[in-house]
């Protein structure tokens, strides 16, 4: 790829900065501190780095500069030719050429001076050496004072050129000065082009971009040319010719056949005749401009003979357009485009890709040359065409929506359009659930068959006797023993809640069940409901239980005795004495325990030994009791396991 | 709209019922109530659990092999509507459904039959084990005793009569009120 564009050329200094770059950057790169007392290999070294770093550094800097440019003969035709009309190519590669010479003095110089280094016998004579180097590498430098600042001149303006593209689709525009061809470059592009009233608005070359069948042309708008020689030409009429002469392009030639730019039809058509050799290989167009003003058929005969002439030939065409009234102007752009496109076409299949890639392109035909037509149902070809104004159209949609009460409130009905084996049936409502099943899940075509086919297996069950119930009718000592197990089940649960309705007790103190107290009416129902008679078994333990009023009795007679003392107390505080009478007798009352129930001493130390007998056991076991010390746990799991808030007892 | 059944334990879930949940690869499960989704979240197997209508079938407690059961099923084939078609098969399922509770009455017989025998196995042995807690022994003894009622009378005044003066008086002393000991 050709380059096109020169945009990003690096700044070029003046020697005056150049110089300073390269020094301040060997100052800054090398080694500074340096003594007499060094060994003298050590110093030459020193000053030779010196030496050779700054040539380096000046060989860097201006082959970067000389690489930066455009190489005339790389480039392509139309922008040397462009460079030399704008900066003049002598110029130019002369100014190049400085620069290389002075690149290879440079070097010159320094190979000069580090022969002599090496010779050196002091500080101060290395030192002098590299000063002389150094110095006339500056001088060399401060020489290229003018091509440097004509390179970076160079360089600012090929950065604002516009990017012409010489190989793309290109319209170019060009005239006679003030003919209307950066209004037309207006009409057609983005492009922001100056148009005054008055020559030579257009110092150079415009550039625009437009679409056309999604391709991108561009369009070139060109300064005005005077019919004068080629020799004769300035500056900015070259670029014109320039352009012209190189880029393959549709050449819009424009004329104003009003004569308000100033020149007659005559010098315009004359003019067209005169770079009329500039136009070949490529397409042109006669383009009349303000056609609002003149058009051609107003001109007088001379005049549009004139530019018949112009037409001769046959490949060049007249179009006409007014950028005033923008009259014309697609036309033009669409036809001009056209014709392009066409010509670049013919010109690429002229070339061998395109006969490959035709050659690979395979289109596959029937066999014997039969003509395979699209089928037309009869029904379609036979449909009569759809007419708003018929009356006898056919209903749509729409008009039945319109009927209905329009949109919004008219519901499409697609029930109508099923397709079903019977029309009656399209508004059914079809159950979706039924007895708790989806009616969907058993829709089958062939049910019927296989219902047959369940109901015959049915008979052959049936037959085969797989309902039949055997009732197995249990005999009578079934029975009995049935009854039995459930009655005896029914004990034993009774049994087992009564159990754990007394393990309710927990924690209090278990009572013997030889110390419980019975009721004789809780014997009695027991007793009953085992079917046992109770009576005589009541009758022999009332016989045997003390009445109360025996026991009345003989509390009464034991009081005989004991009250004598009483009777000496004064008799005067009545309610005290009862008080403490009552609760004397009560203390009376209850019988000394160690007595009770011991006959005579025999018995007693009997009972005494026998209750150290009982203790004894007891004793040994050494239950733990409420009274004993006791600790619940020697570390409680609760208090000393975790962390810490404060973060510490990292041990777990 | 459709039934569908819970994707957990079996059962129907209705339209508005239950919850779904679907999975990122498009699989949808529904469940009929939050304890199915809950057991659903914490990865248990319905096969295991002993609710679910998977673990009766894979553990023989439904019927599962039969023909009735092939009627419902998901075709796949789009059928055209007819109205004589529906009407059969709204027929044809109420006689499968009729068949179908039949045969699984059947089935559960057929399940249950070796357990009468078993049952009376275990009563005879329950009997013999515990005859001692039957009310008929009881009866037994008391028509003997009323046989004998006269004699026993007698006897009884015999033993109160035994009793000497001086256990008595000091039974006396220990009971209270009507309370006795009994054996």
């Amino acid at each position: 790829m050709v380059q096109t564009t020169w945009k990003a050329i690096a700044p070029v200094p003046t020697s005056q900065e150049f110089l300073d770059i390269v020094l301040s950057r060997t100052t800054r790169k090398t080694p500074t501190v340096i003594r007499s007392g060094f060994k003298i290999s050590r110093i030459r070294a020193f000053y030779l780095r010196k030496v050779k770093f700054t040539q380096d550094t000046f060989t860097e800097k201006l082959q970067a500069i000389l690489d930066g440019f455009p190489k005339l003969q790389d480039i392509h035709p139309f922008h040397k030719d462009l460079m030399n009309t704008l900066y003049d190519a002598d110029h130019f590669r002369i100014a190049l050429g400085q620069l290389s010479t002075a690149k290879h003095l440079i070097e010159q110089v320094c190979r000069d001076y580090v022969r002599l280094i090496k010779y050196a016998q002091s500080l101060f004579q290395c030192k002098q050496l590299k000063r002389a180097a150094l110095g006339r590498m500056a001088t060399i430098t401060r020489r290229l004072k003018d091509p440097l600042l004509y390179l970076e001149q160079v360089r600012q303006h090929l950065g604002r050129l516009p990017g012409i593209d010489p190989n793309t689709r290109t319209l170019l525009i060009c005239g006679y000065p003030n003919v209307g061809k950066s209004s037309f470059l207006r009409s057609i592009t983005r492009a922001d082009v100056d148009v005054q009233p008055y020559a030579f608005t257009t110092k150079s070359l415009f550039v625009g971009h437009f679409d056309y069948k999604y391709l991108r042309f561009q369009a070139i708008d060109t300064p005005g040319i005077l019919d004068h020689p080629l020799e004769e030409m300035n500056t900015i009429e070259m670029q014109s010719i320039t352009a012209i002469a190189h880029l393959k392009s549709v050449i819009l030639y424009f004329m104003d056949l009003s004569e308000q730019c100033g020149y007659s039809v005559a010098a315009q058509v004359q003019l067209f005749h005169s770079i009329k050799p500039l136009f070949a290989n490529k397409i042109v167009f006669v383009v009349v401009n303000k056609i609002d003003v003149v058009k051609p058929e107003d001109l007088d005969v001379e005049s549009q003979k004139l530019i018949q002439t112009m037409l001769q030939g046959g490949d060049v065409e007249m179009l006409q357009l007014s950028c005033h009234t923008e009259q014309g102007i697609s036309e033009v752009k669409n036809k001009a485009c056209e014709r392009l496109l066409a010509a670049r076409v013919e010109q690429k299949l002229k070339t061998n890709r395109a006969t490959d890639i035709l050659n690979r392109i395979h289109v596959a035909r029937p066999i014997g040359g039969v003509t395979r037509e699209a089928f037309i149902p009869d029904a379609v070809k036979e449909k009569a065409k759809y007419d708003v104004n018929d009356p006898n159209r056919r209903k749509l949609e729409k008009d039945i929506e319109a009927e209905e009460g329009g949109a919004g409130v008219y519901n499409i009905n697609l029930k109508k359009n099923y397709m079903l084996d019977n029309d009656e049936w399209k508004f059914d409502k079809i159950p979706e659930i039924f007895d708790g099943k989806n009616v969907y899940d058993f829709i089958d075509p062939d049910i019927e068959s296989k219902l047959a086919a369940l109901e015959a297996e049915e008979e052959r069950l049936e037959a085969e006797g797989f309902y039949d119930e055997e009732e197995s009718i249990e005999d009578d000592e079934e029975a009995d023993i049935r009854v039995k197990a459930d009655f005896i089940r029914e004990q034993k649960q009774l049994i087992r809640n009564a159990s754990r309705s007394k393990k309710a007790l927990k924690n209090r103190a278990v009572i013997p069940r030889q110390k419980m107290p019975k009721n004789m009416s809780e014997m009695k129902n027991s007793l009953e409901k085992i079917g046992l008679d109770a009576s005589s078994v009541l009758d022999r333990a009332r016989s045997k239980s003390r009445g109360r009023s025996a026991a009345g009795r003989s509390r009464a007679g034991s009081e005989m005795g004991g009250d004598v003392e009483m009777r000496d107390i004064s008799m005067h505080d009545i309610s005290q004495m009862t008080l403490k009478e009552r609760a004397k007798s009560r203390a009376r009352s209850q019988s000394n325990r160690r007595e009770d129930g011991v006959t005579d001493e025999g018995a007693r130390t009997k009972a005494e030994k026998i209750a150290k007998l009982n203790q004894k056991k007891m004793n040994r076991m050494a239950r733990q009791g409420e009274a004993d010390r006791h600790v619940s746990a020697a570390l409680p799991k609760h208090l000393f396991s975790g962390k810490r808030t404060i973060g510490k007892t990292n041990r777990r | 709209m459709r039934i569908e059944t819970c994707y957990f334990c079996s059962h129907p879930v209705y339209p508005s019922k239950g919850i779904t949940f679907v999975r990122n690869d498009a699989k949808a499960f529904r469940f009929c109530r939050s304890k199915c989704h809950k057991n659903f979240k914490m990865k248990r197997n319905p096969r295991k659990l002993k609710w679910t209508k998977a673990f009766r079938k894979s553990a023989n407690k439904e019927m599962v092999v039969d023909s009735t059961l092939s009627f419902a099923a998901r075709r796949n084939v789009p059928t055209r509507y007819s109205r004589d078609l529906v009407a059969t098969t709204l027929k044809a399922m109420q006689r499968v459904s009729e068949i179908q509770t039949r045969r699984e009455r059947a089935f559960y017989k057929q399940r249950m039959s070796g357990n009468a025998a078993n049952r009376r196995a275990a009563d005879r042995k329950l009997v013999e084990e515990n005859q001692h807690m039957l009310p008929e022994v009881r009866a037994r003894l008391q028509q003997q005793a009323e046989l004998s009622d006269v004699e026993e009378t007698i006897q009884e005044e015999a033993i109160a009569v035994a009793i000497p003066a001086r256990q008595r008086q000091a039974k006396r002393q220990v009971q209270a009120g009507d309370a006795m000991d009994i054996e």
